[in-house]
């Protein structure tokens, strides 16, 4: 922006990476200070959801419906205001000349798209009629399933993942983050963290500070990050209780919001820590069981990752790191 | 290979929409005219034909009337479109030039229609490509989606673009205006790209919503380009006036080559954060007007640019002002990405026509 003459670097990519690093300690300062509060991103977010056609994340169909119908009048009077003096007179005399046409046929496109706007709400009508039908054989999603001693800041797993992701280029997303204490732990070790919860009561008894956390479903979040968006994904308490269809869809959307050479990192109890007389009720109530460490290996290596699982000390839980190939692109054509 | 009558092979070009302005259109014709400067006869045919390219091109369905013995069509692929149809069912000897296609989870819950469209593209594509003689990608990441969609031969070719027009006279009346504007303070933000969801022109307006919050006041956001998604674009709009930014986000639309030039000449940066780029042909005009470039690596943007850019990893918007202020202040990383632009920019034109024209001799005999 200066028209003074810089002198080029002798190893321009060492610099372009150390200016890469100064950029990130300068935001990670930025947030520290509380510049650009967590709070302010998210409602920038919200704010341009507000906008989008269903108007929501969930695609709502009541929300589109109302937006059809909002729409099906069509207005053949059009404003003739102008910045130029003549510009008005003659828009005016224009749309004198033009109503009795224009009117007309917009009078047939409004019948036509009330029409299809009517037919709309009776589709609408029987699928609510379906829901409600199909309701009491519904699958109930999983909550988180939290072990004693599993979840918290000195359980073994937590330095490897800490390890394994706080390097990540790009953001890092734990869930379920609970009260932040895994996030906290990753930004003291010099990741760009933040966490996701589903039981938001706990997010809102949070001390927050700079915390970045997030009360809500994991699945719709992620669907809302932008393709390849992310740097690192831990998922603890969150994975072990889901169905195969419900986990896959998961990992397909992790998939694509991986940025190429991401890591994923999931921490899971083993069956004999489900099947203990101690394990939490919440297990009993979960849809599905855990897999195996083998198994998970197994599953990200088919999903074009490179998985190593770390067995607990005492065979109660597991921890799987795996990075995607940073040559795999995330959108291959079965995702399309 | 020569035609029954002895003459000189056809190697004819097919494409869905020859637009002025348009990187694809602009591409297709200089292949055309490095196809006839090796020998062959080249014309172009395509399904919509803008009144201003009339005399350049025929339209698809009357190819029977010029069509010869020995034919090689030459399919410029970038969407959906009734040509791929109408190439399958001749069967003609094909070469797939690839444009890749933004695919259609990046339009859900916009237009339905493009939902649709780009899902139809898919289907062309795995249509065409087992039976293609050659896939023309113009990124390794799209010449790993053409070997997945079961092209068995590939190559990688550069793009035949028309890069000097942003270093061209600018136009006046915008050169004029920007620099009223300039006057004020503040930095100038240049996007250059559709207004689609893909594009995610509204990240950008986040990003310039932050960056005036924490670094510059006074910073505008150009978003140079006309839109097919009036949807999003309506979104954007509003999304802009609530975050008190009308007056700092300018939505010129499709601009002449010369008020081009202009928005090049006048920015500070060329900021760009498509989820989906096939290539990004602005990228490159950017490094060519020596405007420092910062962005996102999505799609075939990483191949591009490689290593003349500053391509961030994160999205959110703190980090990219961050980012972005630092390409701004820093007279040295500006100079150092300025010049790897440069060299980068001279790289992807080297020879461009001649690599092409060589791939496709490596399948179509020389005439």
């Amino acid at each position: 922006m200066t028209d003074t003459e810089a002198t080029l670097p002798e190893d321009p990519q060492a610099y372009v990476e150390q200016v890469m690093a100064e950029i990130a300690e300068e935001v990670r300062l930025r947030r520290a200070s509380g510049d650009l509060p967590p709070k302010l991103e998210r409602e920038l977010d919200e704010l341009f959801l507000a906008h989008s056609p269903v108007a929501g994340r969930g695609g709502d169909l009541g929300d589109a419906l109302r937006m059809v119908d909002a729409a099906t009048f069509i207005d053949p009077v059009v404003p003739v205001e102008s910045e130029r003096a003549a510009g008005a007179v003659v828009k005016k005399g224009m749309r004198s000349l033009l109503l009795w046409y224009v009117g007309w046929l917009t009078h047939q496109m409004s019948q036509s798209a009330s029409a299809v706007s009517r037919a709309l709400h009776i589709v609408d009508g029987r699928l609510q009629e379906l829901e409600r039908q199909v309701e009491g054989q519904r699958v109930p999603a999983t909550g988180v399933v939290e072990f004693p001693g599993m979840q918290c800041a000195d359980a073994w797993w937590v330095e490897p993942a800490t390890a394994a992701v706080a390097k990540a280029s790009g953001r890092v997303l734990h869930a379920a983050c609970g009260d932040g204490w895994l996030v906290r732990r990753i930004i003291a070790a010099g990741g760009d963290a933040y966490g996701v919860d589903p039981r938001s009561r706990l997010i809102d008894s949070a001390t927050l500070g700079t915390l970045d956390l997030r009360g809500e479903p994991v699945g719709e979040h992620l669907r809302a990050v932008a393709a390849a968006g992310l740097g690192a994904v831990v998922l603890s308490g969150t994975v072990d209780g889901m169905v195969g269809a419900e986990r896959g869809q998961l990992l397909t959307t992790i998939g694509t919001r991986l940025a190429p050479g991401g890591t994923l990192v999931v921490h899971s109890a083993s069956r004999q820590a489900w099947e203990a007389a101690d394990a939490p009720p919440e297990a009993d109530l979960a849809p599905g069981r855990p897999l195996r460490p083998e198994a998970w290996c197994s599953l990200l290596d088919q999903g074009g990752y490179e998985a190593v699982a770390l067995p607990g000390p005492d065979g109660l839980d597991f921890l799987v790191i795996a990075v995607r190939a940073s040559v795999t692109s995330p959108y291959t054509p079965a995702e399309r | 290979m020569s035609t029954a009558a002895g003459g000189p092979v056809a190697v004819h070009q097919f494409i869905a929409t020859l637009n002025p302005h348009d990187a694809t259109a602009t591409h297709t014709l200089r292949l055309r005219d490095a196809l006839r400067a090796a020998g062959w006869r080249s014309e172009i045919f395509a399904e919509a034909i803008h009144d201003d390219l009339a005399a350049e091109a025929i339209k698809h369905w009357m190819y029977p009337e010029h069509a010869a013995p020995g034919d090689v069509a030459i399919y410029q692929f970038t969407t959906s479109s009734a040509v791929a149809g109408y190439l399958a069912e001749h069967g003609l000897p094909l070469v797939l030039d690839f444009h890749n296609f933004t695919g259609p989870e990046y339009f859900a819950g916009w237009e339905p229609r493009s939902v649709e469209r780009a899902a139809l593209a898919a289907d062309q594509l795995a249509l065409l490509a087992p039976a293609a003689l050659l896939g023309l990608a113009k990124s390794p990441f799209s010449q790993q989606e053409l070997r997945r969609a079961g092209c068995r031969h590939t190559a990688v070719v550069p793009v035949l673009a028309d890069y000097r027009r942003v270093t061209a006279a600018p136009d006046a009346r915008v050169a004029a205006e920007l620099a009223r504007l300039r006057a004020g303070g503040g930095a100038d933000i240049l996007f250059v790209g559709r207004v689609v969801p893909s594009k995610a022109q509204h990240e950008l307006v986040k990003v310039l919503w932050a960056y005036r919050r924490l670094y510059d006041p006074k910073a505008r956001l150009h978003l140079v380009g006309g839109t097919s998604s009036f949807e999003y674009t309506k979104a954007l709009q509003d999304y802009v006036d609530d975050l008190d930014l009308s007056a700092a986000v300018r939505l010129p639309g499709e601009v002449s080559d010369a008020a081009l030039a202009a928005y090049f000449e006048a920015a500070d940066v060329y900021l760009s954060l498509s989820a989906h780029e096939g290539f990004g042909v602005p990228l490159v005009e950017a490094m060519v007007a020596g405007v420092p470039v910062v962005t996102r690596g999505a799609g075939a943007v990483s191949d591009t640019v490689a290593d003349a850019a500053l391509v961030l990893a994160a999205a959110d918007p703190s980090y990219i002002a961050a980012a972005l202020h630092r390409v701004c202040t820093d007279e040295q990383l500006r100079a150092t990405l300025t010049d790897a632009g440069t060299r980068r920019a001279a790289e992807l034109s080297r020879d461009a026509a001649a690599r092409i024209v060589d791939a496709v001799a490596a399948v179509v005999r020389r005439p």
